[in-house]
């Protein structure tokens, strides 16, 4: 039967099974690298209006405008090198868009900065299961030199057992405590302070919008 | 024993049971009795190891002080509790920057006790419901943090994010209200981070706040025959002597915390430096002054014209907080404190004749100027002649100045020996501006009732009768006399 010598259980089916299998599968593929990058793309994560908070205030950091010209994307810091790594970040981000449509209104910025907290806690615990491995990205740790005297002979001999995000934190989004010496009730005074909010109101909205009622629509006119 | 040495020795055990009371001790820093094992943290040498590196000035300056000798190390000082206001997580560790004197407490317990409620401690507390009407009226925002604060200290405010406010902090003012509730600033005379007693005996500790217009108590010391031997003896003062016992360990030269704070003769040491003071000096009119000590520890001055309260009665603390008295220091017992520094270099003819000299240009600021300027004052708001809100007049600069910093420094100069300072710096301005400036501006403020609420309360005083005498001539002004007329 078969003219050109293959093996006899290449059939037309097996064949043809391959073909569309081997193709799928590189379609699949750079189906996967594509979505990669246009979701990691700053574009992709701040056409949802509550990461647009977390945007402003990485424009202010050097990981935004450098003066060689290096940026670092949402996507180079959060999401793992590695397309299968990468795919499942992708996956488990998809909690966050749930969230995003189902939870709290986070694009309201009282709310964004009340939960903000708890988003930064689970970022940073992110980057510490994955040994940093992101930073390592752009960073060697061997070449880190500093401007200050002393930084690379600190980076050399005093980061024994310690990741980057263990220094590292608050370096490119709004400044949230570590969550050791966190404290719920100082961080919604501050909350209500800047927002103008009456005392209490800040517990109250992080209940549920049940309980605060008629108050949102006004605090969603003030700028954060 | 004749009658008039029990008398005196008996005056000698109440003075050294009232610094006893007030908490004491011969050297200026107690010796610590505490063991070791009660400090020594494992993680400090992590801190030391990193900080010799970044801002290393840290640790250098560590490594020279007795903290370090001791085996006390950062941790020990800056460690926090997970729940303290103030904590923040650093490098593993849950610390606090602030090292309030609630955490030297953990080891120096006497001079916690005595700094507490002492006017050091105060010095916010007491001015903080005027402060706006001067610093944010007059001033703005921003002169507090760099200024006001930098002596009285700051309400340290902790912010949500964790971080100290830069409205309120840095800050090392000795009045500093710290996020544990505890008053004061060790290292606002104690300089960081070596902590060494040699400095802070030198009055160049002082001077960062004791030093200008209301309080120039600096340029005092330097104009005074104090000051004139501790410039030319002062590597004969001892600075480094783990006691500090005046007439003891150095006879050289007294500085600020001699007179104020140290140990002499049989006289204790003390962290409350308004102990031996009998008279408020920065006030309008100065008073004679109780020091009333509190069962919990506080204190209170107390003008010496309200009845002596009892032991065991309650008084209420400018706080509004209501306090059992302990024991009362009447003036005249600091002031016998305060002599008995100076009668380990003076004889005591000598002492109480300084102190009468004193004690009359306080008076004659007092009786001449300060009250009947008050009395003025005080009918201009009464008949709404001046607004409450001070400061939207010119004369209530003049008034200001007139007690706040011409009659303060007259009175600071006269209480620590710089003839110039009580005198043309002080004395004499207070006249001019009580003469040139503040009497006319009050007659042109009170308008057509001067006489009323002017005249009235000069009139009555035989001190400025001489205005009534336009025919004394002189030749101070380079006139003879008769000449020109």
């Amino acid at each position: 039967m078969s003219g050109f010598g293959a093996p006899l259980f290449i059939t037309r089916h097996v064949l043809i099974a391959l073909v569309v299998g081997g193709l799928g599968g590189v379609l699949l593929m750079a189906f996967l690298i594509e979505f990669d990058h246009f979701t990691s793309r700053n574009e992709f994560c701040t056409s949802c209006h509550s990461m647009t908070y977390a945007e402003d205030s990485y424009r202010e950091t050097v990981h935004y405008d450098s003066a060689s010209g290096v940026r670092a994307t949402c996507g180079d810091c959060h999401v793992s090198e590695g397309l299968l790594a990468a795919t499942w970040d992708h996956a488990v981000g998809i909690k966050d868009l749930i969230k995003q449509f189902l939870g709290p209104d986070y694009d309201d910025p009282v709310i964004n900065t009340l939960h903000l907290p708890e988003a930064a806690f689970a970022a940073r615990a992110w980057f510490r299961q994955r040994d940093s491995a992101t930073c390592s990205r752009c960073h060697t740790q061997e070449a880190i030199l500093g401007k200050r005297a002393d930084t690379a002979a600190i980076h050399r001999e005093e980061t024994e057992g310690k990741t980057c995000i263990d220094c590292h934190y608050n370096l490119v989004h709004r400044k949230v405590p570590d969550e050791r010496a966190f404290k719920r009730e100082a961080w919604n005074r501050m909350v209500e302070e800047e927002f103008g909010l009456e005392p209490g109101m800040a517990a109250r909205l992080m209940m549920g919008p049940k309980q605060a009622i008629g108050s949102l629509p006004v605090l969603s006119e003030q700028s954060p | 024993m004749s009658k008039p040495a029990l008398s005196e020795s008996l005056h000698w055990a109440w003075i050294l049971l009232l610094s006893c009371l007030v908490g004491g001790g011969h050297a200026l820093a107690d010796k610590v009795k505490l063991d070791p094992g009660n400090w020594g943290h494992e993680a400090g040498k992590d801190c030391v190891s990193c900080h010799s590196k970044a801002s290393a000035g840290l640790a250098s300056e560590w490594r020279e002080s007795g903290h370090q000798a001791a085996g006390v190390n950062c941790m020990d000082c800056h460690q926090a509790e997970r729940a303290d206001v103030d904590a923040i997580e650093h490098e593993g560790q849950i610390i606090a920057t602030i090292v309030s004197p609630k955490d030297c407490s953990r080891c120096h317990e006497k001079e916690y006790a005595e700094q507490q409620g002492s006017v050091h401690a105060e010095a916010f507390a007491m001015i903080e419901e005027r402060l706006p009407a001067l610093a944010d009226n007059v001033g703005g925002p921003g002169i507090r943090a760099a200024s006001c604060d930098q002596c009285h200290g700051s309400r340290v405010k902790v912010k949500g994010d964790g971080t100290l406010d830069a409205a309120t902090w840095p800050n090392s003012g000795i009045g500093r209200i710290n996020p544990d509730g505890s008053k004061g600033s060790c290292s606002s005379c104690h300089g960081r981070h070596r902590f060494s007693k040699a400095q802070a005996r030198e009055p160049e500790a002082c001077v960062r706040c004791h030093s200008g217009p209301d309080s120039p108590d600096k340029e005092i010391f330097e104009a005074s025959k104090h000051g004139m031997l501790y410039a030319a003896q002062r590597d004969e003062m001892n600075l480094q002597a783990p006691e500090w016992v005046a007439g003891r360990d150095y006879t050289a030269a007294p500085t600020c915390v001699t007179c104020h704070m140290g140990a002499a003769g049989k006289l204790p040491s003390s962290h409350d430096v308004g102990m031996r003071n009998s008279w408020s000096l920065n006030s309008p009119v100065s008073q004679r002054q109780f020091l009333v000590v509190f069962e919990d520890g506080g204190k209170l001055e107390l003008p010496a014209s309200e009845p002596v309260p009892k032991r065991g009665s309650e008084l209420t603390r400018p706080d509004g907080t209501l306090g059992k008295v302990k024991s009362v220091a009447t003036p005249e017992r600091r002031r016998q404190a305060m002599s008995m520094v100076c009668l380990e270099c003076h004889g005591k003819t000598f002492t109480q004749g300084f102190m009468e000299q004193f004690d009359g240009v306080v008076e004659l600021f007092n009786g001449k100027f300060g009250e009947p300027a008050r009395a003025i004052m005080a009918g201009l708001y009464e008949q709404g002649l001046l607004t409450p809100t001070p400061f939207d007049d010119p004369i209530e600069f003049t008034y200001w100045e007139l007690w706040h910093d011409e009659g303060a420094r007259a009175r600071h100069g006269a209480s620590m020996m710089s003839p110039n300072h009580a005198w043309w710096e002080g004395m004499y301005l207070v006249g001019r501006n009580f003469y040139a400036r503040f009497l006319p501006e009050a007659r042109a403020v009170a308008g057509a009732r001067a006489a009323e609420l002017v005249e009235a309360h000069l009139t009555d005083r035989e001190q400025h009768q001489w205005l009534n005498r336009p025919d004394q001539s002189s030749t101070i002004l380079g006139f003879g006399v008769g000449e020109g007329r």
